[in-house]
């Protein structure tokens, strides 16, 4: 018994995830001593440790935070995947280094924020110049996987790099989604994860979760701070249809019809349904094709497309989400709906799937930084549209902070010119870098509408 | 709710040796003006709790009326929450207290009225008999007051005396002065030397100070007295709120506007659009069906005007917000207000008929489910203001308490939830939910239940485990 602990670890720590370590020095591993077969000495040839520099846009100016992570090469052409918490499109400088110890450049190849996954490839004019070599990993197949198997992690936790850790599959189907998860990007909603107690600590994000023969099973992405031994891995099988999508697009798009769901679990008796049958919609995007189509929080799905689905329990939900998120933009949609005793057909067109967090940029001669307010920005915070920028920065003793402007804030209008993209507040610092003058800004902070100038 | 300002002041001096040669006079006044300070406590009942509050208030009038200070009372709590008034004359022992009446609030002043019983009646003096009897001028800089100070109801509030100087006279929008140091406890009234009434001391009012200490280096901290207060709203403007006793205990009539979150127009931005010597409050949102949507007035519209006088330039900026709510204040429902307002790079007019209040949060009818574990509240006009949905034709109810751990605080109720529906049927008025949840609360045999509410926006199916 440890009582002390027992109270901490439900939920405070469900949304905690391991996140980069900021800093931590490079300390040359020793090589790793193990009873291990030729597989897996090939795949710790083909796991790197990466190094990201990357902007951020938190303080009022464009800065640069560094941090540490893992990664392995899934192609002979070099092809890295890594997490997209590890490397995304704010990443200005990735440098990769091999097995060998020598260091290389990568670029981003694209990411995919929901699965948290990002793919990366190698200079290889500058491998080829330098001579150096690398192997690349081999995927297996994550649905054969069994809890209690055991499985290796491989990466750079605290920076010490090739460091391998073993474990077993604590849970082969474990569910949780994140709507902040990934630097503020939604995470989860449409795959499950793979648990394991491998220790899994921060910098062993987007290195390979393998089996005894040196197998990517899963890439491993997060833990629970504070707990001991939770960690959760993306299963390849979703990772190799990630690759496949990023490498092919740079992106993964997908569809949105606007329904949250919710597990059934004992409701079923409630709503008289057939044991194991119908999804139910807990909530209705606003503007959403469901809601255009008439769906609302409630309503049980009883099929897709004429393919019956069963949501009843959480782990459940987010392949089922995953069928309409792998349709085609556009594509009609024919859901079927139980509500009371009516049983109803409607038909929706899907819409592209978006992330609730905006482009973020840096005005900084306003010593300001904003987001872009997003379509589901807007919806869950009850505006009327996606017009305007959120201030998420302001440095002090500059224009905007001078002027009163704080974090929190929506920009509306640029003197008096209305925000409906990031372009417009672009186009209206460059004409204040290029002539100085006051200029009058619109702000709404809790639906409070006040005016500041920022002045040169 | 409290007010905010903060003042900065030098080295707060006593200066009692000033009052040494008048001294002789002192306790005299204030024995007599000990007879129109009291001390009034009260009890709020909610589902679960009685909480007692104790304020220092003044006598109003000949007539038993007693005035609490606005920050007494909470303005969401119903008037039938408030409990066994007790009214305590200042040194004398706890167990002689009175019992009063709560009157209601006046919406104007924010100050709350109770009426004592009359045996104790023949004891209090109005302050009112304390009064000026030309019209008072100004204090100036520099001129000493005192008041009344109250200890606590283990020393049975025996009354004490305080005394300073006037700092500085302000409009927040009230003629306001602060003093060097406290002068009175809050709700309590202030005096000049010659013991003429000077005005009602006001909480509040906090000062910053740095902390430093093992974790702090230079930690900036504002620090409040919340038992003695150095700033009193003058005598003149506030000795006719004395008499705004309300009708009844809801306070009405209330005029409403429907211009919802006015923000000050800063000095900066007035310049800027050409209007450098007027102040302004920007109408952030004009509200559906009210006498200013009527009336044509905009959102993003910049009131400069009331019938036909600028708002006044008071610092800080925000006071006009104060200053423009408290004229409406003075209005009845069905008084016609122009507005002149900055629309674009327009002034229009804008004529208004003022309009009564619509239901307000604590006028609003609620039923506790004692079993279930939540409070049912109807739904009321603020309610769609706040959830940004069309108030016409509303639905449902709002769970204005939910208690810990109870079936529907379990199933994830939460208060300020919006319940849509009870078992797959939509609520459509507070009488058919209470109908509903009362039946389900007394159907002894019942399992569960199901809900659909709204939090934020987004619905949730919740189902409640009876058994």
């Amino acid at each position: 018994m440890k009582p002390a602990t027992v109270k901490e670890t439900p939920l405070s720590s469900i949304t905690r995830k391991i996140t980069l370590l900021t800093a931590a020095f490079f300390v040359a591993a020793t090589a790793v001593k193990a009873d291990v077969s030729r597989g897996f000495t090939h795949l710790l040839d083909a796991v790197v440790r990466i190094d990201v520099r990357e902007e951020s846009f938190d303080a009022g100016a464009r800065r640069f935070t560094s941090g540490i992570g893992s990664g392995v090469i899934v192609s002979a052409d070099g092809l890295i995947l890594t997490n997209a918490h590890v490397a995304s499109p704010r990443s200005v400088e990735l440098s990769v280094t091999l097995a060998s110890l020598e260091r290389v450049n990568a670029t981003l190849v694209g990411w995919d924020h929901w699965t948290d996954l990002a793919l990366l490839r190698i200079d290889l004019a500058e491998v080829k110049r330098r001579g150096l070599t690398f192997t690349h990993a081999k995927f297996a197949d994550s649905d054969d996987l069994f809890p209690g198997q055991t499985v290796y992690a491989v990466g750079t936790p605290h920076g010490l790099t090739r460091t391998v850790t073993r474990g077993i599959i604590s849970n082969n189907r474990r569910y949780f989604a994140d709507n902040r998860g990934v630097k503020g990007y939604e995470t989860g909603l449409f795959n499950t994860w793979l648990q394991t107690d491998a220790a899994i600590n921060p910098g062993n994000s987007g290195g390979p979760l393998v089996d005894e023969k040196g197998r990517v099973i899963g890439i491993n992405s997060r833990g629970y701070l504070g707990a001991d031994n939770l960690a959760f891995a993306i299963p390849a099988n979703i990772a190799k249809r990630v690759v496949a999508g990023l490498e092919a697009d740079g992106n993964i798009t997908r569809s949105y019809i606007g329904i949250v769901p919710g597990a059934l679990l004992d409701l079923e008796g409630f709503y008289s349904l057939k044991q194991n049958t119908g999804l139910l919609i807990n909530s209705v995007d606003p503007g959403s094709p469901a809601a255009k189509a008439g769906l609302r929080g409630g309503d049980i799905v009883l099929s897709i497309n004429g393919a019956p689905v069963d949501g009843r329990f959480p782990e459940q939900l987010p392949p089922i989400l995953n069928i309409i998120a792998s349709l085609p933009v556009g594509t009609a949609v024919k859901i079927e709906v139980k509500r009371g005793d009516q049983t109803l057909s409607p038909e929706l067109v899907t819409e592209k799937l978006e992330s609730r967090q905006g482009e973020e940029w840096a005005f900084e001669k306003w010593g300001l930084t904003v987001r872009k307010v997003s379509r589901a920005y807007a919806r869950e915070n009850q505006l009327d549209d996606d017009t305007g920028l959120l201030v998420i920065g302001v440095q002090p003793g500059f224009p905007a902070a001078v002027a009163g402007l704080n974090r929190g804030d929506i920009i509306t209008k640029i003197n008096r010119e209305k925000i409906t993209s990031l372009d417009v507040a672009k186009a209206q610092h460059a004409a204040f870098v290029a002539k100085p003058a006051p200029t009058l800004v619109e702000a709404e902070t809790d639906r409070r509408v006040s005016l500041y100038i920022l002045k040169p | 709710m409290i007010k905010s300002i903060r003042l900065f002041f030098g080295a707060a001096t006593l200066v009692l040796s000033a009052v040494a040669s008048k001294a002789d006079e002192l306790p005299a006044l204030f024995a007599e003006r000990v007879k129109c300070v009291v001390a009034v406590e009260f009890f709020t009942e909610t589902e679960l709790d009685r909480r007692p509050t104790i304020v220092g208030a003044v006598v109003a009038d000949s007539a038993g009326t007693i005035a609490l200070p606005a920050t007494a009372i909470n303005t969401f709590v119903q008037p039938s929450k408030l409990k066994d008034f007790r009214i305590y004359l200042p040194g004398r022992p706890v167990s002689e207290y009175s019992t009063g009446e709560y009157l209601g609030q006046d919406p104007l002043s924010g100050w709350h009225f109770v009426r004592v019983e009359e045996k104790l009646r023949a004891s209090l003096v109005p302050v009112t008999m304390f009064s000026a009897k030309a019209t008072a001028s100004e204090p100036a800089i520099g001129e000493e007051f005192w008041g009344v100070g109250l200890r606590g109801k283990d020393e049975d509030f025996t009354p004490y005396f305080m005394s300073s100087r006037v700092s500085l006279v302000q409009s927040l929008p009230e003629r306001t002065a602060i003093a060097l140091a406290e002068v009175a406890s809050p709700g309590l009234p202030v005096f000049d030397r010659a013991g003429t009434f000077a005005g009602v001391a006001i909480g509040g009012f906090g000062q910053t100070f740095v902390q430093y200490s093992r974790n702090d280096r230079g930690l900036p901290i504002m620090l409040l007295n919340v038992e003695e207060s150095s700033v009193f709203q003058l005598a003149a403007e506030i000795t006719p709120w004395l008499s705004r006793v309300p009708a009844s205990v809801t306070g009405r009539p209330i005029s409403w506007l429907g211009a919802y979150g006015l923000q000050p127009m800063d000095p900066e931005v007035a310049s800027f659009l050409k209007l450098s010597d007027k102040s302004g409050c920007v109408v952030s949102e004009v509200l559906e069906g009210s006498p200013a949507e009527a009336a044509g007035l905009k959102n993003r519209d910049i009131i400069l005007a009331l019938d036909g006088r600028p708002l006044p330039r008071l610092k800080p900026d925000r006071i006009v917000v104060n200053y423009f709510e408290r004229e409406l204040g003075k209005r009845k429902p069905g008084d016609v207000v122009v507005l002149t307002v900055l629309r674009g790079s327009e002034t229009v007019e804008v004529k208004a008929t003022l309009a009564e209040q619509p239901e307000l949060m604590r006028e609003a009818d609620r039923t506790y489910f004692e079993k279930l574990g939540f409070t049912a509240r109807e739904f009321v006009y603020g309610d769609g203001v706040v959830r940004r949905v069309k108030v016409a034709g509303h639905k449902g109810v709002v769970a204005s308490f939910v208690k810990n751990n109870s079936p529907v605080g379990t199933a994830g109720l939460r208060p300020d939830d919006w319940i849509l529906e009870v078992d797959g049927t939509e609520i459509k008025t507070y009488a058919e939910a209470v109908e509903k949840l009362a039946v389900i609360e007394a159907d002894a045999a019942r399992t569960e239940f199901v809900l659909l509410t709204s939090r934020g926006g987004e619905t949730a199916v919740l189902r409640v485990k009876l058994k």
